[in-house]
C-alpha cells in the first residue's frame, strides 16, 4: 500500500450537465500523492468527463475540483493528459522528436536544452530508435508510447489517461501495461486513470472506482492491497486478484441489471 | 513502388505519342489541312531555333511571360495566406465573410481585366492585378479550409499544453493546412499561367501571350505553334517542379 | 429571424460605396456607384442586350461542354476500362495537358475567324481534360466485383457500359461534370475579353472601353450571379440525384 498522504485532486460535491443531460452527478473523491486509481463502469458513466474535469478541460457546474488545495480553473502543467485515439492526438507532420519537442516548446525551454531531453525521454519510453519517424510509420503501441513520452516532457506530477490502451491488440497492452507501471514507479507520478478493462484496473491499480450511469455516480471504491511490483502472470494468479475479479464482475453484473 | 514492367510501357506511350507528332507531320506535307493554320512540326520546331537565336526575340518573350506569372503567384499566394490563416481561425469572420467568399469563388477571373484596364490601363501593372486577382482565391480558400478544419483531438493537446493563440496557429493549424496549401499554389500557378497569357494579350506589349496574337494577325503560323509550344512547356515544368516540392514536403503523410 | 451575417458585408460596402461617390461628386470614367450600376443593370436588362449577351455566352459553353465533355467521357471510358490502353496514353497526356486552352485562341482564330465555332473550339479542348482525368479515375475505381458481375452474365460492351459501368461510376461523373462545366463558363468568358465579339465577356469590354464603368460593372455583377447560380444549380442537384454517394465522391476526388 502507498504511504498516505494529503490528497493531490479533489472532487468535491461535483456535478456537471452537458447538453441539457446530467452527467455526473454529485462527485466526492480524492485521489492521494503518488495514488494509482483507476475508474471503471459501463459507457455514459461519465467517467471520461470525470477525467477531462480533472484535466480542466471541463469546469463543473456546481461543486469544485481541486489540485494540491486550489480550485482546477484550467490545464495546468503539472497536469498531463493521455488520450484514446493517439493517431488524433500526434502531429503527424512532424517526427516523433518533433512531437516531443511540442510539450518542451509549449513549456518555453530554450532550443538549446530540447534535444538531450528529447533523446532523454524517447529512451525511457523505448522510441529512442524511432526518433525520426513521423506517426504514420509507426505502429499503435509505438504511437501511444510516443504520446506518453510527449506528456513526460512537461514534468507533471499527475497523468491522467483515458482508456490509453483500449485501441491496442492484447500484447501490446500488456507490455505497455508494465511499462506504465515502470515509468510511474520511477517517477513518482499520481495517475487517474480510465478504462473499461475490469483486469486492467485491478492489475494497474491501488484503488478502482466504479461508476454507475445515468446520471453518472460513484457507486463503490474497491481498495487494492496486491503487492508491488505486479507481475502480469504471478499477480492475476494472486487469489486476491481472483477474489478482488471477483467482486468487480458481480458488482458490474448488478448494475447491468 | 514502381514495378519492374512500367519501362515498357513507359517507351510504348512515347512512341505513340511521337506517333502522334508524325501524323502531324503527314497531315502538314499533304496537305490535309492549310498550312495556313496548321505548319508542320517541322517548320513549328524552325521558329523555335530561329526565335532563341542570336536575333530572336523569344527569349525576352518567354522570360516576361515566367516573371509575369511568377511575381503574380507569389504575391497572391502569400496574401491568400495570410488573408487565409486570419479567416480561416476566425469563427466570425467565417461568418461574415463566407457568402462574399462563395459568390467570388465561382466569377471568372479573366473577367476582372476590364475593370483593371478601367484603373490601370493597358500596362504591366494591369497583368500583374489580374494575375494576381485570380490566383489568390484558390490559395486564400485552401488555407482558410485546413486551418479551420483542425483535428478538433489536437486542439485538446494545445488546450492541455497551453499554447498561445500564436502558437495554435503556427505550430498547428498553419502546418495542418500546408497539404491543402500546396495543393491550391500548384493550381494557383496554373491559374497564373493561364491569367499571364490573357493580360499579355490584351495589354500587347511583352510576353509570350502578345507575341503568339500578333503571329495569328501576321497568319504566322509557325511563330504561333512555337509560342504555343513554349507555353505547354512553362506549364508542364513549372507544374511538375512543384509536384516534385510538394512530394518531398509531404513525406510524412507516409505514402 | 436572424439577419444572415453573410450579407453584413456586401450590403455594408455597397452602402458605404454609394455614400463616398455621391459625397465626394466624383465623375469617373473607372468606377460607378452603386445605384448607377442598378440603372444600368435595368436597362441593359429591358433593352435585351444583357440576355442576348447572355444567352450567347451560356450557349457556346454548353456546345463547348458537350463537344469536349462529351469526348472526354467517352475516352475517359475506354481508358478506364482498359489499364493497357491507359498506359499506352500517359505520355500523349501529360503533353498535351499543360497546354493553356487560352493558348489555343490564336490558332482558332485563324481557322475560323471571330464567332461562335472559334469560341467552342476552345471551350471544347478546356472542357476535355477534367472529364477525361477526373473521369478516367471515377471509371477505373469501379468496385472491381461489378465488372466481374458484367463478364459473368457476358453483357455486351454497349450494355456493361449502359447498365454498370456508367451507374457504378456516376456520383464521381457529375463531379467531373460539374467541374467541367464551371470550366466552360470561365474559359468561354475568357475567349469573348481576349478575342471574340460576343457574349457577357465583349459586353464587359465594350462597357470598358466606351468608359461607362456603370454599365461594365453591372455585367460584371450578373456574370458573377451567373457563374455562382449555374454552381449551386448543380450542387442542388448533385444532392438530389446522389446525397450521400455525391458526398463521398467529392472526398475521394
Amino acid at each position: 500500500m502507498r504511504p498516505q498522504a494529503p490528497p493531490l485532486i479533489g472532487f468535491e460535491g461535483v456535478s456537471l450537465s452537458l447538453g441539457g443531460r446530467l452527467i455526473l452527478d454529485d462527485i466526492r473523491l480524492s485521489i492521494a500523492r503518488q495514488e494509482f486509481l483507476c475508474v471503471v463502469g459501463s459507457s455514459g458513466c461519465g467517467k471520461t468527463t470525470l477525467l477531462r474535469l480533472a484535466a480542466g478541460l471541463l469546469r463543473p457546474d456546481t461543486g469544485q475540483v481541486t489540485y494540491a488545495g486550489n480550485a482546477v480553473t484550467g490545464p495546468a502543467r503539472e497536469v498531463a493528459v493521455v488520450f484514446q485515439d493517439y493517431g488524433r492526438a500526434l502531429l503527424p507532420w512532424r517526427s516523433a522528436a518533433g512531437n516531443v519537442s511540442l510539450a518542451l516548446e509549449a513549456a518555453g525551454v530554450p532550443r538549446a536544452e530540447r534535444g538531450p531531453r528529447i533523446a532523454a525521454l524517447l529512451e525511457r519510453v523505448g522510441l529512442a530508435h524511432a526518433a525520426d519517424r513521423y506517426p504514420a510509420q509507426l505502429s499503435g503501441g509505438m504511437q501511444q508510447r510516443l504520446q506518453i513520452a510527449r506528456c513526460l516532457a512537461q514534468e507533471p506530477s499527475v497523468l491522467l489517461m483515458d482508456e490509453p490502451f483500449g485501441a491496442l491488440d492484447a500484447m501490446t497492452r500488456q507490455s505497455l501495461q508494465d511499462e506504465i507501471l515502470r515509468l510511474v514507479e520511477a517517477s513518482g507520478n499520481t495517475v487517474l486513470f480510465v478504462t473499461h478493462d475490469l483486469e486492467e484496473a485491478i492489475y494497474l491499480g491501488d484503488r478502482v472506482v466504479a461508476m454507475r450511469p445515468n446520471p453518472g455516480r460513484i457507486a463503490e471504491v474497491f481498495d487494492i492491497p496486491l503487492p508491488r511490483p505486479r507481475h502480469q502472470l504471478a499477480t492475476r494468479e494472486d487469489p486476491e486478484f481472483l477474489r478482488l475479479r471477483r467482486a468487480l464482475f458481480d458488482f458490474i453484473q448488478e448494475e447491468e441489471r | 513502388m514502381k514495378q519492374g514492367g512500367e519501362l515498357p510501357w513507359w517507351i510504348a506511350s512515347i512512341g505513340v505519342a511521337l506517333g502522334i507528332v508524325l501524323l502531324w507531320q503527314v497531315a502538314a506535307d499533304r496537305g490535309w489541312v492549310s498550312p495556313i493554320f496548321l505548319p508542320g512540326p517541322d517548320r513549328a520546331l524552325a521558329a523555335l531555333r530561329e526565335g532563341f537565336a542570336a536575333g530572336g526575340d523569344l527569349t525576352l518573350h518567354v522570360t516576361t511571360t515566367i516573371e509575369h506569372m511568377l511575381y503574380g503567384w507569389v504575391l497572391a499566394s502569400v496574401i491568400g495566406i495570410a488573408l487565409g490563416a486570419l479567416i480561416g481561425s476566425s469563427r466570425r469572420a467565417r461568418d461574415y465573410l463566407g457568402l462574399t467568399l462563395e459568390f467570388i469563388r465561382p466569377l471568372p477571373a479573366s473577367a476582372i481585366a476590364p475593370v483593371a484596364i478601367a484603373f490601370l490601363g493597358l500596362s504591366q501593372p494591369m497583368v500583374l492585378a489580374v494575375i494576381a486577382f485570380g490566383s489568390v482565391w484558390p490559395t486564400l480558400l485552401a488555407t482558410a479550409h485546413g486551418v479551420a478544419s483542425v483535428e478538433p483531438r489536437l486542439i485538446e493537446v494545445a488546450r492541455a499544453l497551453r499554447l498561445s493563440r500564436l502558437q495554435v496557429m503556427f505550430k498547428i493549424a498553419l502546418p495542418n493546412a500546408v497539404p491543402d496549401i500546396l495543393a491550391a499554389l500548384r493550381y494557383g500557378l496554373t491559374v497564373a499561367l493561364i491569367l499571364a497569357v490573357v493580360g499579355e494579350m490584351l495589354a500587347g506589349q511583352e510576353g509570350l501571350g502578345h507575341r503568339i496574337i500578333l503571329a495569328a494577325r501576321s497568319f504566322r503560323s509557325p511563330d504561333l505553334f512555337a509560342g504555343v509550344i513554349l507555353l505547354g512547356l512553362i506549364g508542364f515544368t513549372s507544374n511538375a517542379l512543384l509536384a516534385v516540392a510538394e512530394r518531398r514536403l509531404l513525406r510524412w503523410q507516409g505514402r | 429571424m436572424r439577419f444572415p451575417r453573410g450579407l453584413v458585408v456586401p450590403l455594408l460596402a455597397l452602402a458605404a460605396a454609394e455614400a463616398a461617390m455621391r459625397l465626394s461628386g466624383l465623375e469617373s470614367d473607372s468606377i460607378a456607384p452603386p445605384s448607377a450600376i442598378a440603372r444600368a443593370f435595368a436597362t441593359a436588362l429591358a433593352d435585351g442586350t444583357l440576355l442576348q449577351a447572355t444567352g450567347e455566352t451560356l450557349g457556346a459553353a454548353a456546345a463547348g461542354l458537350g463537344l469536349g465533355g462529351g469526348a472526354g467521357l467517352l475516352l475517359a471510358i475506354a481508358l478506364g476500362l482498359s489499364p493497357a490502353l491507359a498506359r499506352l496514353m500517359r505520355v500523349p497526356v501529360d503533353a498535351f495537358r499543360p497546354i493553356p486552352s487560352v493558348a489555343l485562341i490564336p490558332i482558332a482564330l485563324l481557322a475560323w475567324g471571330f464567332g461562335f465555332p472559334m469560341e467552342i473550339a476552345i471551350v471544347s479542348f478546356a472542357c476535355f481534360w477534367p472529364m477525361l482525368i477526373i473521369g478516367q479515375a471515377a471509371i477505373a475505381g469501379i468496385e472491381p466485383r461489378l465488372l466481374e458481375v458484367a463478364r459473368v452474365l457476358r453483357l455486351s460492351l454497349p450494355a456493361r457500359i449502359g447498365k454498370i459501368v456508367l451507374p457504378a461510376a456516376l456520383p464521381r461523373l457529375f463531379v467531373a461534370f460539374r467541374l467541367a462545366t464551371a470550366v466552360s463558363l470561365i474559359v468561354a468568358v475568357t475567349v469573348e475579353i481576349t478575342t471574340n465579339p460576343l457574349g457577357l465577356g465583349y459586353g464587359l469590354m465594350q462597357a470598358q472601353q466606351a468608359l461607362e464603368p456603370d454599365r461594365m460593372f453591372a455585367f460584371l455583377l450578373w456574370l458573377g450571379l451567373v457563374g455562382w447560380g449555374l454552381n449551386a444549380l448543380l450542387l442542388l442537384a448533385q444532392r438530389r440525384l446522389f446525397g450521400r454517394a455525391g458526398w463521398v465522391a467529392e472526398e475521394v476526388r
